[in-house]
This record gives C-alpha cells, sequence and structure tokens, in this order.
C-alpha cells in the first residue's frame, strides 16, 4: 500500500515526531511503501539542518533524512508554517534578505497543496499530532 | 471501519470523547502515546461501549510502565500490529 504521513508535532516536545518516526519504520518494514512525510505546524521544526541534540538522544533530523536515503521517502515541509517560524531554505532566505538558512535538501518546501494530493492519491493517511 | 488514533489520557482534554462519539459500530479505537492510560482497569469502564474494538499499543505501554497493568479487556499490539490495523481499516482518524 501507498501510506503518507502527516507530522504536526515539534520535535523533543512531546512524543508526536517519535511516534511518526517509529510508525514510518513499521510501514516500510511490512514492505509498503511509504510516499511522504508531511511537516506541517510545528512539525516543521524536523526540518531543522541545526539541530543537535545530544548524542545519547535519538537524532530525530538525521532519522528522517535516512528514510529518504533508503527508502526515498520524500519530505515535505509546509512553507508557510516554515518561514513564519523561521525555517527556509537557501532561496527563501535569499528571496527575504536573510543570511542564513535553516533548511536545506532532502527536505523540501512544499505548500498545502501537496497534502490534499496526498490525502487523495495515498491509500492510507495517518497523522501525528502534539 | 476507521481507526481512530487516540494520543491523549482520558482525564485531558476531550480527545477521548470526541473519538467516541464519532465511531460507528465497526470502528476501532488505538489508544497510543498517554492515550494508553485509558487501558487501566480504573479508567477502561469509559470504553465499555467499544468492548472488543479497543487496542493499546504495547511500547507506550512498556514506556509508561503500565505493560501488565492494562485491563485484559484491552488487545495490546505492537507497532507492527499497528501499522496492520491501519492495513485493516478503510481510513484512520487521530484525534489530539
Amino acid at each position: 500500500m501507498r501510506y503518507a504521513i502527516l507530522l504536526m508535532g515539534a520535535p523533543y516536545s512531546d512524543q508526536a515526531s517519535h511516534s511518526a518516526l517509529r510508525f514510518a519504520r513499521a510501514v516500510l518494514a511490512r514492505g509498503h511503501q511509504l510516499e511522504t512525510v508531511f511537516f506541517y505546524h510545528d512539525g516543521v521544526y524536523n526540518a531543522a539542518r541545526l539541530a543537535a541534540p545530544p548524542q545519547d538522544e535519538p537524532h530525530l533530523v538525521d532519522g528522517w533524512i535516512t528514510l529518504n536515503a533508503e527508502h526515498g521517502v520524500a519530505l515535505q515541509v509546509c512553507i508557510a508554517a516554515a518561514l513564519r517560524r523561521g525555517l527556509m531554505d537557501e532561496r527563501e532566505a535569499s528571496r527575504h534578505g536573510k543570511s542564513g538558512y535553516s533548511v536545506e535538501a532532502p527536505f523540501e518546501l512544499t505548500g498545502l497543496g501537496q497534502l490534499v494530493d496526498l490525502g487523495l492519491n495515498c491509500d492510507r493517511l495517518v497523522t501525528f499530532a502534539s | 471501519m476507521k481507526l481512530h488514533i487516540v494520543n491523549r489520557a482520558p482525564d485531558a482534554g476531550r480527545a477521548v470523547e470526541q473519538a467516541l462519539s464519532a465511531m460507528t459500530a465497526e470502528d476501532r479505537l488505538l489508544l497510543i502515546e498517554d492515550g494508553v492510560q485509558g487501558a487501566l482497569p480504573s479508567q477502561v469502564d469509559g470504553f465499555a461501549d467499544i468492548e472488543g474494538r479497543l487496542y493499546a499499543l504495547r511500547d507506550d505501554l512498556e514506556a509508561r510502565g503500565l505493560m501488565g497493568r492494562h485491563d485484559e479487556r484491552v488487545k495490546v499490539v505492537d507497532v507492527d500490529g499497528f501499522v496492520t490495523l491501519t492495513e485493516q481499516a478503510e481510513r484512520t482518524l487521530s484525534w489530539y
């Protein structure tokens, strides 16, 4: 089956991001296709490229990147939710006159229309929120 | 059949109440995260209407020291079982 995950919880604030990553791995282990993880609301902080958690804690950002590298899972970040929280890629940073950037590939900034598309075209869309 | 997923304890907000009111006769309910507190014998009566269709996630019971303390009417599933429940349901709804 084709799965997608909607994640709306901030990393390390509560369990939502951990639950979503755990579920994502289980979906793949059962042989399903995980098309996309869509990061929305505070979930966009999962895309922060400067995240540096203590080494003895799970690195959520790297966890998502590994899913992309090993299984081709798209990591889509709602651009409207991201920009207002200071999360932007190099292109958006340049457009807004910012000197640094906080999101990079494989995370991609995208619109809410992509989420609608996932709801319509995937067999299962599972939400994890705070 | 739809799978409802609740991550809030019964006494935290209205997630449980809302999920139960939205459920139809075949729907199932899975308790995850703090929601697994609903599987305790002192809480489970609140789910009497859906007996046999109430599930709780093993990892989250274990993480809270509640494995073995849950009511026997609650079906315990691991993460693999969580995925299976989503396979069997036509769609999932999360309450939080």
